[in-house]
Order: C-alpha cells, then structure tokens, then sequence
C-alpha cells in the first residue's frame, strides 16, 4: 500500500528518437489515478518518469504509449520499472544530479521542483509522494553544500568565467570583447553576462554578424579594423573566428599591453584553428587559454565530479533510511503507540518535577494517565476507524510525533 | 610573562586562519577573526606596559623595533580580514608574524637606556614613520607572495582547490599599490626626520652611515617600485617580485648593520 513506483524512461536506454515522442503531463496522470492514489511526473531534454502510488504500472504503460503512439512492448524494452525503495533512491539521485548527463549538474533540481508545483498545482500527489520529493530536495541540497560535487565547472563557458573571477575579481567593472559571432562565443559571452559583466564589445568581419549578436546580448558592434583599439580598452577576450591564420599576433598585444599600461588582459580563444599565438601568453599581464587547456581543465572536473559520487551516495543512503523510518511509522497501530508512549513521558517529567511522597505520586500519576487518555480517546478512535495515510500524517505532525518534524520546528 | 601570552594568542590565530584557508568553514573563520582581535589587543596593552616600564617608546633595541613592526602590520591586516576577499592574507601573515615574535620575545624587555633630552622630542617621530613604513612592507611583501601563488595557479588553471580561498589578482594588486605608496610616504617622512635629528646631535658621520645605508636602501627599494608603477606601468607579477626582492634586502640589510653595528640603534641614548 505505502510503495513508491517509479516507471523512468531516460538517455541511459532510450534514444533521443523516443525520448522526444514521450511526455507525460499532470493532468494525463490525474486520468488514471483513483480514489487514495497519488503520482508525480517529469519530462527534461534527458528523461521522462512517472512516480506513482496505488497505480497499476500497466494503466502507465498503457497511458504512456497511448499519449506517444509508440508500443508498449518498444517502452518497456528502454524503461526501468523500480519499486519501493529503489524508486525513491532513484528519485533522490535525479534531483541530485547524480543520474544525469552531466554528474552533478545543477539545473535538474530546478525541473524538479518546477513539475512538482505543477503537479501540486494538478493534485495528483499526496502525502507519500510529497515527503519523498521534500526529503530528495532535501537530499540535493545537502549534496551541493557538503560535497564538492558543485564546485569543479565543467562548461568551457563556465570555467572561463571562473578565471575571469579569479584575475579580475569583481567583473562588474570589466568589458568583454567578443571578435567573431559563432554560437560558442555567444554562450561563453553570455555566462560572463550573468556574472554581471559591464559592457560588451563584438567585432565580426561581417558587420551585420557582430550587429544581429550585439542585440541579442545588449552590446556594442563594432568594424574589424577597430580591434586594436578595442583590445587596449577591454579587459576580457573572447576569440571564435573562423579565420585560416591567427588574428591576434605577439606583436600586436605589446604593442596594445604599452597602451593599456600593463594592465591585465585575459584572453579565451576557443577558434580551430587558434585565432591568437601561443606566444601571447607570456606576455607580461596577459592570461591566454584556448580550447585545449580549458577543455583539459574541464576534463580534470570531471574525474572530481565522479571521486565525490560517493560522497553523494552516501547522504542519498541516510536520507533514504530516514525516509523508510517514516514511512514504517506511517501506521494506525505504530502512531497510536506513539502517542501513549509521548502521553507517558509527559506524567513521568510531571511527577519529577513535583516534590510528593510515594503515594502522592501515585495518585498524581494515575489521575494524569486518566485525564489524558481521556482527552487523546477521540482522536484514537478516528485514526483506529479511518487509518488512512493522511489522517495518520496529520496525527503525527499535530503531535509532533517524528523526531525530525521536532527538529525542525526547533531550527 | 605578557609577552608569552600574546605569542600564545597568535599562534591560536594562525591556527584558525590556516585552518580557514582548507576548510573555507564560516565558524572557524568568525573565531580566528575575534582571537586576532584579541591578539593585536593584548600586543598593544604588551607595548603600552613595556613602554611605561622603559619610559619612552619601545623601539631602541632591534628587538624593540621588529615588535612594533609586527603589531603595526598586524594593525593593518585587522582591516583586511573584515572583507571577505582578503581574509585569508592573514593565514599567510600569522606565521610570520608568530615566529618573529617568538624569535624576538627573550629579548624585548631588555631597556637599552634612557635618551638624551635633545632627542625625546626626535626619536619618536623618526623612528615611528620608519616603522610604519616598514610594516607597510611586510605587507606588500605577503600580498606579493599571494600574488605570485595565485597568478601560477591560475595560468595552470587549478583554481578550484585551496586557491579559491585566495583574494583575485587585481584586489592583491591594488593592496600592493597601496602599500607601497603609503609606505614610501611614511619613509620618506621618516628619513627626513632622521636626517634633521641627526644633524642636531654632534655625532661623528661613522656612527650612523651604517643606518643611513640601511635606510637608503630600503628608501631606493621603495623609490623603485613606485616609479615604475606611475612612469612604466608595472603591474601585478613584476611589482610583486620587486617587492619580495626588496624586503629580503631590508631584512638582510636590518640584521647585518644590527650585527656589525650593535650599537647603531642607540643614537640619541644617554652614554
């Protein structure tokens, strides 16, 4: 009855082909969901799943292949269908980022939360499957602060961005120069965009070019023949040309470094072939990387992400028996012996506190135990009668009855 | 018996930044902030009660002079560990400024005289502006040191380890400038006075070449780095390595005289 099912069709088994035909909304799933039954999806560029309760797999397999017009049998060959526990570490992992692409990327936990608002917004999740969604992000955000899984970029764009941190500090103040409109100069000048770059400078041989890019990121085209003076006035570099022969030579950045007064230039080309020499980079003042030592930089991030997997697992294995530890509790029986054992504590720190002799305690001690079993009968006849999920759920917030509610509530 | 409890208090303290520094943990850095607190504190009530003891300003013997350098940049640096990209200089600092005191503590208390009256009004004057200058140096001197661990780090683009605790190129840059100019107008000042003291005291030019050398010297280091800021633009790597240079030459210069000449610090001294 208290099973999580998961049915997860993700880039692991599934062609992109297929991927892109399956999208299961709230409100396909609100169709077949009955009376105590609850369910939660997500669909992202990687992976589509149903997490349900009381569900039949089959009526979600049906669902699913009726929605996308692929066969059953064809879904079930690329999907995993786990049960109980493995679906809900299953869940922990994905929020986490540990199932991803890219290990420990970030943007999942937000899709995440995002399909859960709509599923929220829908009504098909209950009380199971939302204390399992609040402990996975839960879970993610312990992942992030104490493991160092977020910390190693593993964009091009990003650790370019990160470098630029590290010699400029604050890039408020900085201006970028982008010479060439390609999409990956775009992509790394808007990272450094988001960073809070001041202003952008684009330069193109073809000039509509450097036009059409400095709308699209709010800044200022200019002609090709103007590049050395735009070098001496920016601070950050980013190279993507498709020129045959380097644009950028050792002499020109002297020359520009005697009018900058030395002041630092950081320079990322990211063309193939190099648009700046190699020999740039011993300039004094000047930090050159291309494509190859960001992306060996980039490589080394990710071996990092992967040694910190198993930190990451570990949290994902101790909230995991956390949440099993709820859900053993999540019974009429289990809750009711619970309240009599906090009912008990409650006459014990009575009796201690007063000064009374032992007869006195005895009479104190039976009077209290009649007069709160008395006041507790209704509510244990309700949950005796009705033991549903919610009703248990509600009994034990009310009374505070889990350790980590208290916990909680204490923060 | 104070001496030791400062030294006590600043090796807690480079234990918290160090500390800091790996961890990055906020607990660890609010503590070693408090304890430095507490430590330029109990190194200023130290020179307070050791100047009250020797009545005048405890800067007559070398000793003398490397604790007031040490608490004047110490003074220094409780500015800088407030920002939050700069708090880790104080990791670097810490040891040194913990093995001097250490070195210099037997020897502190020691009062080498009284001075002669023409001079109580000099001495102070002189000497303070020297010393500040000077610990203005031992500043830019560990902000170089960063710089040039942060810039190889960065060119080999191993920045997500220890060194994302260190502060960014320009911000050590621009502690590097300030030092520097502060510093240079606190010495010159200093040798000014100095020059003026010295020639209202009948004093044989033999007895202070020594001290005149040894503050030329640091003079022109100062000088140098400055000019080449303003007129040629030197920037980041180059004046770092200027001024790691040009602190060792203080320091072997400091010492020398000092060895050679362990009288030259009691000019203006009652014979």
């Amino acid at each position: 009855m208290n099973l999580i099912g998961c049915i997860s069709i993700n880039h692991k088994r599934a062609s992109v082909e297929l991927r892109e035909k399956i999208c299961i909304e709230p409100e396909h799933m609100a169709e077949i969901l009955g009376k105590d039954c609850e369910a939660y999806t997500l669909n992202t560029c990687n992976r589509a799943e149903i997490y349900f309760r009381g569900v039949n797999p089959n009526a979600v397999y049906g669902l699913i292949s009726g929605l996308s017009g692929i066969p059953e049998e064809s879904i079930r060959e690329v999907s995993d269908h786990l049960v109980g526990s493995e679906a809900v570490r299953h869940l922990f992992k994905v929020a986490s980022g540990l199932d991803s692409l890219v290990i420990g990327e970030s943007q999942i936990l937000g899709q995440v939360k995002d399909t859960y608002r709509a599923c929220l917004a829908a009504g098909i999740t209950g009380t199971l499957l939302n204390k399992a969604l609040h402990r996975a992000f839960r879970a993610a955000k312990r992942i992030r602060t104490e493991t160092d899984i977020g910390k190693y970029p593993v964009s091009i764009a990003s650790e370019a961005a990160d470098l630029a941190c590290h010699i400029f500090g604050d890039i408020s103040a900085s201006t970028v120069l982008i010479i060439g409109a390609g999409d990956m100069a775009g992509i790394a000048a808007k990272r450094l965009m988001s960073r809070g770059a001041k202003k952008m400078v684009i330069i193109n041989r073809t000039h509509s070019a450097a036009c059409d890019l400095a709308r699209e990121l709010n800044g200022v085209p200019m002609p090709f023949e103007s590049l050395k003076t735009e070098l001496a006035s920016c601070d950050i570099v980013i190279s993507s040309t498709g020129a045959p022969t380097p644009i950028i030579t050792r002499d020109t950045i002297e020359a520009v470094m005697k009018q900058r007064k030395n002041k630092a230039i950081f320079i990322i080309d990211i063309a193939v072939p190099r648009d700046v020499e190699s020999g740039v980079g011993k300039c004094y003042n000047c930090y050159l990387y291309d494509i190859d030592s960001l992306k060996s930089i980039v490589d080394r991030h990710f071996s990092k992400r992967k040694e910190q997997t198993s930190k990451a697992l570990a949290i994902i294995e101790t909230e995991l028996d956390s949440f099993e530890k709820w859900i053993e509790a999540l019974n009429a029986n289990t809750t009711i012996n619970d309240l009599f054992s906090l009912l008990e504590s409650y006459i014990q720190e009575q009796i201690d506190v007063l000064p009374l002799d032992e007869k006195e305690s005895a009479l104190l001690e039976k009077t209290l135990r009649t007069s709160l079993r008395r006041f507790v009968h209704r509510p244990v006849s309700f949950l005796k009668d009705h033991p549903g999920i919610d009703h248990i759920e509600h009994t034990r917030r009310l009374f505070q009855l889990d350790e980590d509610y208290q916990d909680r509530h204490k923060r | 018996m104070l001496i030791s409890g400062v030294l006590i208090l600043y090796f807690m303290t480079c234990i918290g930044f160090i500390g800091y520094l790996f961890t990055r943990n906020r607990q660890i850095v609010i503590a070693a902030r408090i304890l430095f607190i507490l430590s330029v504190t109990a190194h200023l009530v130290f020179t307070i009660a050791l100047s009250v003891k020797i009545h005048h300003l405890p800067v007559s013997s070398p000793p003398q002079a490397v604790n007031m350098m040490v608490l004047l940049a110490s003074v220094v640096f409780t500015f800088l560990i407030w920002k939050k990209l700069t708090t880790v200089l104080a990791a670097f600092f810490l040891p040194v400024a913990t093995f001097s005191l250490g070195f210099i503590a037997p020897s502190v208390g020691h009062n080498p005289g009284l001075f002669v009256e023409s001079s109580k009004y000099w001495y102070p004057l002189h000497t303070l502006s020297v010393i500040t200058g000077e610990a203005f140096f031992i500043v830019a001197f560990i902000t170089s040191v960063v710089y040039l661990i942060h810039e190889r780090v960065i060119k080999r683009g191993a920045i997500h380890n220890i060194a994302s605790s260190l502060p960014p190129l320009a911000v050590l840059d621009r502690i590097l400038y300030t030092c520097l100019s502060s510093g240079f107008i606190a010495i010159t000042i200093g040798m000014m006075l100095g020059a003026l003291w010295a020639s209202s005291l009948d004093l044989e030019y033999a007895h202070i070449a020594p001290k005149i050398l040894s503050g030329i010297l640091t003079w022109f280091v100062f000088a140098f780095s400055v000019h080449q800021r303003f007129a040629i633009g030197w920037r980041g790597r180059r004046t770092a390595v200027i001024t790691v240079i040009g602190f060792l030459v203080m320091i072997i210069g400091f010492i020398s005289i000092n060895l050679a000449y362990p009288h030259a610090h009691g000019i203006g001294l009652i014979p």
